[in-house]
């Protein structure tokens, strides 16, 4: 395992912000890290960055002990935090140096990985432009190519998305993805979670310090969610359609969805099929009435739904 | 050393300091003020022939005002050093490199003090003037230099101190002026008062001038900056007769002692991950 924390867990005082947290990533993988704000996503991160020291358990990264050895930690992680600023006074390249430099790198190596990081993030334009001149997308990318000086085996990033408006979010997952197909192990963190059920292998939902569900996408959408989505497309009468399905007990979580409904369904195909038949009694002209594909934030809802009420 | 010397804080910290418009402006600054008071001074008292060797004035009024402007300017340049960082959502990703927090704190204090010691280095020249009118041996001028680098070395110390130590910038240069403040008025302040109060409370065993001549209050007045700048330009303002120690020798082996600890102690509070030296749970053991 690229990554492992046994019984990992953190206290602020009396504030158990991270409570027996097991973690396994297996070395390419691409661990999406889910969970509302102050769930322990930061903290995790923190404390594998040897950033943090944990108050209960263990945790490993590259097989390195993070309380024991961090230098060997540090030397195999790219760590990009949620928020993070540049040096003003610094082009793009002398700041990619410095963290080369930062990183033991020798100087005479440094100009040509300079230039190779910033052809990797799409900024050899804007080499020699100063740091804060460059757009948030852009910094967030130099921070990015700043994770990689080192050529580490673990990304770990910590909404590396926020606050970027769509088109440099797009051009963040590219790169993401570029990543991955360099074998790079990434642990990621976003709120935005369609992107993150595109890049991820695997997923860990994490809510009050707790792990409340792992595995990939697949199997944590069918575990947890329990029956199937459903979707309904009609052209007329959707009004008794709604009511109908409204006053169904095998229904859950209906919403309006594309000139219709999409709705889990907790019933077998019988009830499936009387339902339909029941919408055709109530003249709903239906045109689509089947499975609709599950997506991250159904999966994230249906996980963490009243868990935080306790 | 090489490698330290040429390690990648110095080299960022040096062309992000002397790229900055703010730099010229602070030296500008002060080599006007510095400038302005020898050349008020010229003008208020014209220099005569018959006078020359025999004005210290100028000298005196010099040193004190380079002191001043020492403690204004030195803790100021480092009391934001870490908690800038920190500020700027960058102290993170730095503690993620190879760097030690050893090497950080060095670095941020080495560029700091060398911003420091670029200012008096610049502002030298203007004893020239101090020296035209003479009363001031080469020696003097000297021991005041070293005087002066120990300052800068000990208050830059005592700023990056308070910059780890507080998270805020504002509220560190606030702490950091508040202890310089003590060390240079307060232990002056502390040497005066205990000496009264014993002269006064115990005549019979301190008659005459005796008690300042008390080995803790000699040690008391030689950890003062003020006394000690005083005995270096040849004025005394305490009243002991012969002090049994070098004044500036002993207040800069004290000073430099004191700002490589507090180097030390910054390194370890800026250690993300801490060895603890003590703890209650151990000691009661609570822990296997």
């Amino acid at each position: 395992m690229v990554i492992e924390t046994v019984h990992l867990g953190k206290r602020y005082g009396t504030l158990q912000a991270l409570s027996d947290l097991n973690l396994a990533i297996e070395p390419g993988k691409v661990f999406g890290f889910i969970g509302p704000n102050g769930a322990g996503k930061s903290t995790t991160m923190m404390i594998l960055s040897t950033l943090l020291e944990q108050s209960e358990g263990e945790a490993y990264v590259c097989g390195y002990n993070v309380r024991k050895d961090p230098a060997s930690v540090r030397q195999s992680i790219g760590y990009m935090p949620d928020f993070f600023g540049v040096y003003d006074n610094l082009t793009a390249v002398e700041y990619l140096e410095f963290y080369a430099g930062a990183f033991k790198i020798p100087a005479r190596n440094r100009r040509s990985l300079v230039a190779d990081l910033l052809e990797l993030v799409n900024l050899s334009p804007k080499a020699d432009a100063f740091v804060d001149s460059l757009s948030r997308g852009m910094q967030q990318r130099l921070g990015l190519a700043r994770c990689l000086v080192h050529d580490p085996a673990v990304l770990i990033l910590d909404e590396p998305a926020s606050g970027l408006d769509p088109r440099a979010r797009i051009e963040l997952r590219e790169i993401i993805k570029q990543l991955r197909e360099m074998g790079k192990t990434i642990l990621i963190s976003s709120h935005i979670l369609p992107e993150l059920a595109e890049l991820c292998d695997d997923i860990g939902v994490i809510e009050h310090g707790k792990l409340i569900a792992c595995g990939s996408v697949h199997e944590v959408s069918n575990r947890e969610t329990g029956g199937s989505v459903m979707q309904l497309r009609a052209l007329r009468n959707l009004d008794k359609a709604a009511l109908l399905l409204e006053s169904s007990p095998l229904v859950n979580h209906l919403e309006e969805y594309m000139g219709g409904f999409r709705f889990y369904f907790q019933g077998t195909e019988q009830e499936k099929a009387e339902l339909l038949q029941e919408l055709m009694d109530e003249q709903v002209a239906v045109v689509y009435y089947g499975d609709a594909k599950k997506n991250l934030e159904d999966v994230f809802l249906a996980i963490t739904e009243g868990v935080g009420m306790e | 050393m090489n490698g330290f010397l040429f390690n990648p804080i110095l080299v960022k910290e040096m062309r992000e300091r002397f790229r900055s418009r703010k730099t010229v402006c602070i030296l500008a600054i002060y080599l006007l003020i510095m400038g302005g008071i020898p050349l008020g001074f010229l003008l208020t008292d014209t220099l005569k022939a018959e006078a020359l060797g025999e004005n210290r004035n100028l000298f005196l009024i010099s040193a004190a005002i380079h002191y001043a402007m020492v403690c204004f300017v030195a803790p100021a340049l480092t009391a934001g050093a870490i908690s800038g960082e920190r500020e700027r959502q960058t102290l993170h990703i730095l503690l993620t490199t190879q760097l030690s927090p050893t090497t950080i704190v060095w670095s941020k204090l080495i560029t700091s003090l060398a911003f420091s010691t670029l200012l008096i280095v610049a502002s030298m020249p203007l004893y020239s003037i101090v020296m035209l009118y003479g009363s001031v041996s080469p020696e003097q001028l000297a021991q005041l230099i070293l005087f002066l680098a120990v300052n800068i070395f000990f208050l830059g110390s005592l700023g990056l101190f308070c910059s780890t130590w507080i998270k805020r910038t504002s509220i560190s240069t606030i702490t950091a002026y508040g202890i310089a403040f003590f060390f240079v008025v307060g232990t002056g302040l502390l040497f005066f008062f205990i000496g009264e109060w014993l002269q006064q409370s115990y005549p019979d065993m301190y008659p005459d001038q005796g008690v300042w001549n008390l080995p803790e209050l000699q040690v008391l007045a030689g950890m003062n900056p003020v006394i000690v700048l005083f005995g270096i330009l040849g004025e005394s303002l305490d009243h002991s007769e012969q002090l049994a120690f070098s004044p500036w020798l002993f207040f800069s082996c004290t000073y430099v002692v004191l700002g490589l600890l507090l180097v030390v102690w910054s390194a370890y509070l800026l250690k993300p991950i801490r060895r603890r030296w003590w703890s209650w749970k151990k000691a009661s053991g609570r822990v296997k």
